[in-house]
């Protein structure tokens, strides 16, 4: 029957998978470590998330059609006729997109502050902190701190969301981001896979950018 | 026109993380005028606590406030004195005028720092980020901080040889040293 649901068909792409998994994981990691006396590793863990975000970046113009931003960032009208129940896609829901977009750049505003950073008792210094004075340095690792706050109250909404998701509109979202694959409504477009070797270019890119920031950006 | 959009506020995140600090320079200014008290304030804690630690009755709840206080400003004036170190050792030429101060400061400094804190100046009598068990080990700490005073004497010798290159060869020691006491003695800021 043409009007059934096509089970099993990709979602997400492999990259998109991973960046959200890694990113997760440097988030929960990046936090553990500044709480636990290594500093270092959380400069480190930072600069890691840095490259991942430079790759999502590309990688949401050039990559698989769910994980491209031309897909999923839409205009109001779009987010209206989703929560009345008129819209049919793959990928990001209207909402759910302003939630990544959202994360995206609370994540990056972070990061960015965690690279001008320098610590308390100056011993660690982010990449770029020696580009700003050291009182400079001082008031942005204070906001670097509070700005976590944000990212915090973003994950647990994303959290509430696939709850919700789960509990009453008995829709798995977690299980779709591990296997990449999800059940297909009618009419609606499977995924139009990325290249593999643009997904590296972007990830390149994204090192280079990285290890550029982590030389101090030179030659400013 | 949507991706225009997105790049743009993509590209004012990363503009917002690197533009935003230089505004709240001027802010900092204030913030940063008792560091100038820290050294005359350490010298304060010092005498007046010196030595009492372990035989003396605590001191006064107004007495002990007081040097909570000085030992927090000493402390800051310590990590003020490291960032600059670090960033006058990062400069090109380093000035060694500039690093001789800091070590200057953190050598004598660091022979204090045992006498700032007497019994009675803990997290139980008002707000310190000093542990417990400062007092409960304190013989580990007590070492911990003559660790301290000698990689703080150290550097300071290198730098009055006037060679930023030696000085640079010991930063690492202070810095472990800091992090060596501050790890277990030390509590989370709040």
């Amino acid at each position: 029957m043409s009007s059934g649901a096509r089970a099993n068909q990709p979602v997400w792409d492999l990259p998109v998978r991973l960046f959200h998994w890694l990113l997760a994981a440097l988030i929960a990691f990046s936090w553990w470590s500044v709480h636990n006396h290594h500093t270092d590793w959380h400069i480190w863990s930072g600069c890691a998330i840095l490259t991942l975000l430079v790759f999502r970046l590309l990688w949401g113009f050039v990559g698989s059609s769910t994980a491209r931003f031309a897909s999923f960032v839409r205009g109001p009208r779009t987010v209206v006729d989703y929560l009345r129940g008129r819209w049919t896609g793959l990928g990001h829901t209207p909402l759910g997109a302003l939630s990544v977009i959202a994360l995206l750049v609370a994540i990056s505003v972070q990061v960015g502050l965690g690279l001008f950073a320098e610590d308390e008792d100056g011993i660690y210094m982010g990449p770029l902190s020696r580009l700003v004075s050291s009182d400079t340095s001082d008031k942005v690792r204070d906001i670097h701190e509070l700005w976590f706050n944000v990212i915090l109250g973003l994950i647990v909404m994303h959290l509430l969301a696939i709850l919700y998701f789960r509990l009453f509109r008995r829709q798995k979202l977690t299980w779709p981001m591990i296997t990449g694959r999800a059940a297909l409504e009618p009419g609606v477009h499977p995924m139009r896979p990325g290249k593999w070797w643009v997904a590296l270019i972007c990830l390149l890119i994204g090192l280079g950018i990285t290890r550029w920031v982590i030389a101090g950006a030179p030659p400013f | 026109m949507r991706i225009a959009i997105l790049a743009a506020s993509t590209a004012a995140a990363f503009l917002g993380g690197c533009g935003g600090p230089e505004t709240s320079q001027a802010n900092n200014a204030q913030a940063n005028i008792s560091d100038s008290a820290s050294p005359a304030a350490a010298a304060n804690a010092s005498t007046t606590t010196n030595g009492m630690a372990m035989i003396a009755a605590a001191p006064s709840k107004d007495r002990a406030l007081k040097i909570m206080h000085d030992r927090h400003e000493a402390m800051e004036g310590l990590g003020k004195a490291m960032k600059t170190l670090h960033r006058a050792l990062d400069s090109s030429p380093p000035d060694i005028n500039v690093i001789r101060a800091q070590t200057a400061l953190m050598a004598s400094a660091a022979a204090k720092i045992p006498s700032w804190v007497p019994a009675g100046t803990g997290p139980d009598v008002g707000k310190t980020r000093a542990k417990p068990e400062i007092w409960t080990q304190h013989d580990l700490f007590v070492r911990k901080a003559k660790d301290y005073l000698a990689a703080a004497q150290a550097i300071d010798a290198a730098a009055r040889t006037g060679d930023a290159n030696k000085v640079m060869a010991l930063h690492e020691d202070v810095d472990k040293a800091c992090k060596a006491c501050h790890d277990p003695f030390r509590a989370r800021e709040h």
